[in-house]
């Protein structure tokens, strides 16, 4: 199994060592069209940058080859494959790339692969460490970073960090997808600390986004709210709700890891 | 871009040719061509740049499609299948996801011989993966069913089977609960529908609701009455009545005989 720890070190040396490469490169390019003209230079300059272009493209198909290779890791780990994942990443990670995004793109990979994994505390550091990065022109990768964030904080009963990192999706302009995560996760952070009015506020609308979701999600979103209703008196609202939730799923796989909803498929809700 | 390059590498060689006998000349021909190149080098470096944001906008394109589809939005999302069509799409892959909405969208206005014309081409034309290929036949069967083609339907879902080779595949068992619902088989769709329950649970999400729309009106058939009631107010509390009797013109004589599940007034 690849250590995070030593991972994300690595990945922070590989990122500076090619920063250094890019800027160097770019210096002797420009330096081999202006020393001549400008500093009087007596040197074939043309010979030096067909050089210096020969090596970037050299660099720029190794890099695209490390991230070619870690490509098709989402749809393994969505496969449960997850041996040829990590091998997959393991090997676009130590892999050398001229280029910020592909390294970038396979620690997220590898924070995925450790989310599907249920190993929380690597997820968190992994985000942690992507985070940590300037992530501006990665298209999704920040969004999809923080919804993964703020799961794998859930799951570890960091409450703060889970509302942080929500928080910092308010930022985004989010897609349809992204939106159906953030409102799964909001209704489990808000059972968890009680905020039952706020679960329940514009209800519709949460309802409909949850009917647009994958089975799993759909039901649990749909019990969650069907717990705030309960809690605020709302009952034929949760009782339709929980029907929906137990005719979507098995009660028990949508309580799974959540004692507050094992609690209310437990119980009776007759008046 | 190929040309400016043999430009000026045949720039460079005249240089190099005209030079040997004056340093003058071969001093500011290089001068200019290392101007040159480096412009050269610039143009490919903006070129590919707007390549890539041409096929982010492109991408961003197809996703608000989605989108639209998913939340149901028919009309905005015909128009915008409409302007993507309309034009070149930079890869075959954003054509045939594009063409592949086209069907859904003419799914729901009713259109299905123009649909299944757009399956067949999808078929046909564009190299598939496994799981889209099974996708696009799944929906091309369900156009033929809605067309009444019931002889096409029946040798597309037999071509499904066969090609599921035993994977369980909840659309396929929907497709087959639909046609033994039409050609009025109740006691082989209540089969299917018994069997695949727990399958089409895991992964049809609220479209499980067809499913018990569909037996409810198998149990109808057979004259089961409070199993043919449970399961159409199973149906309705996933899905509006209108909504399954507007996918299945079948279960409309359900909406008559048995009380349909009603949303709170907090959602409806």
């Amino acid at each position: 199994m690849v250590p995070v720890d030593a991972t994300i070190s690595r990945v922070r040396r590989d990122l500076i060592i090619a920063g250094l490469l890019r800027a160097g490169l770019l210096s002797g390019a420009l330096a081999c069209v202006l020393a001549g003209p400008m500093l009087g230079v007596h040197v074939d300059g043309m010979f030096l940058l067909m050089g210096i272009g020969a090596v970037w493209i050299l660099l720029s198909v190794r890099s695209m080859q490390g991230t070619r290779l870690a490509a098709d890791s989402p749809s393994l780990i969505a496969a449960g494959q997850y041996e040829q994942a990590e091998a997959r990443i393991d090997t676009a990670l130590r892999s050398f790339s001229l280029f910020r995004a592909g390294k970038l793109q396979s620690l997220h990979h590898l924070a995925l692969l450790r989310h599907a994994q249920r190993r929380w505390r690597e997820t968190a550091l992994l985000c942690q460490a992507l985070l940590a990065q300037k992530l501006g022109g990665l298209g999704r990768l920040p969004r999809a970073t923080l919804l993964l964030m703020a799961d794998s904080s859930l799951e570890m009963g960091d409450l703060a960090g889970a509302f942080a990192a929500m928080n910092r999706l308010y930022q985004y302009r989010l897609s349809l997808n992204e939106a159906q995560a953030l409102q799964v996760l909001q209704l489990d952070y808000g059972s968890r600390v009680g905020a039952w009015e706020p679960m329940l506020a514009n209800v519709g609308t949460k309802t409909q986004m949850s009917e647009l979701m994958p089975p799993p999600n759909a039901a649990r979103s749909q019990a969650l709210l069907a717990l705030a209703a309960w809690k605020l008196g709302h009952r034929p609202l949760a009782r339709w709700l929980r029907r929906r939730a137990e005719l979507l799923a098995n009660p028990q796989e949508i309580s799974a890891d959540r004692p507050v909803l094992a609690e209310m498929f437990h119980e009776q809700w007759d008046d | 871009m190929r040309f400016a390059f043999a430009g000026a590498l045949l720039g460079w060689g005249l240089a190099w040719y005209f030079g040997r006998e004056n340093p003058q000349a071969q001093q500011a021909v290089s001068v200019l061509l290392s101007i040159g190149l480096a412009i050269l080098v610039g143009m490919m470096g903006l070129a590919g740049v707007m390549g890539t944001r041409a096929l982010a906008a492109e991408r961003a394109q197809l996703e608000a499609i989605e989108d639209l589809i998913e939340l149901r939005r028919w009309p905005e999302a015909a128009m915008m299948v409409q302007a993507f069509l309309l034009r070149p799409a930079r890869t075959a892959a954003a054509r045939a996801q594009a063409m592949l909405y086209l069907a859904m969208v003419l799914v729901r206005y009713h259109r299905f011989e123009e649909s299944v014309t757009v399956y067949d081409y999808i078929l046909r034309e564009v190299p598939l993966d496994p799981g889209m290929s099974h996708a696009v036949q799944l929906g091309r069967a369900m156009a033929l069913l809605r067309e009444d083609n019931l002889l096409d339907a029946d040798r597309a879902i037999s071509e499904l089977r066969r090609g599921s080779r035993g994977i369980e595949s909840a659309g396929l068992a929907l497709v087959e609960l639909y046609r033994d619902v039409k050609t009025g088989h109740p006691a082989e769709a209540v089969e299917i529908f018994e069997k695949q329950l727990p399958v089409m649970r895991r992964m049809l999400g609220h479209r499980l609701a067809d499913a018990w729309g569909l037996a409810a009106r198998a149990y109808d058939l057979l004259g089961r009455e409070p199993e043919a009631r449970q399961a159409y107010a199973n149906a309705t509390v996933l899905a509006p009545q209108v909504e399954l009797s507007r996918r299945y013109p079948e279960l409309s004589p359900l909406a008559e005989k048995f009380v349909a599940t009603a949303a709170p007034a907090e959602v409806a």
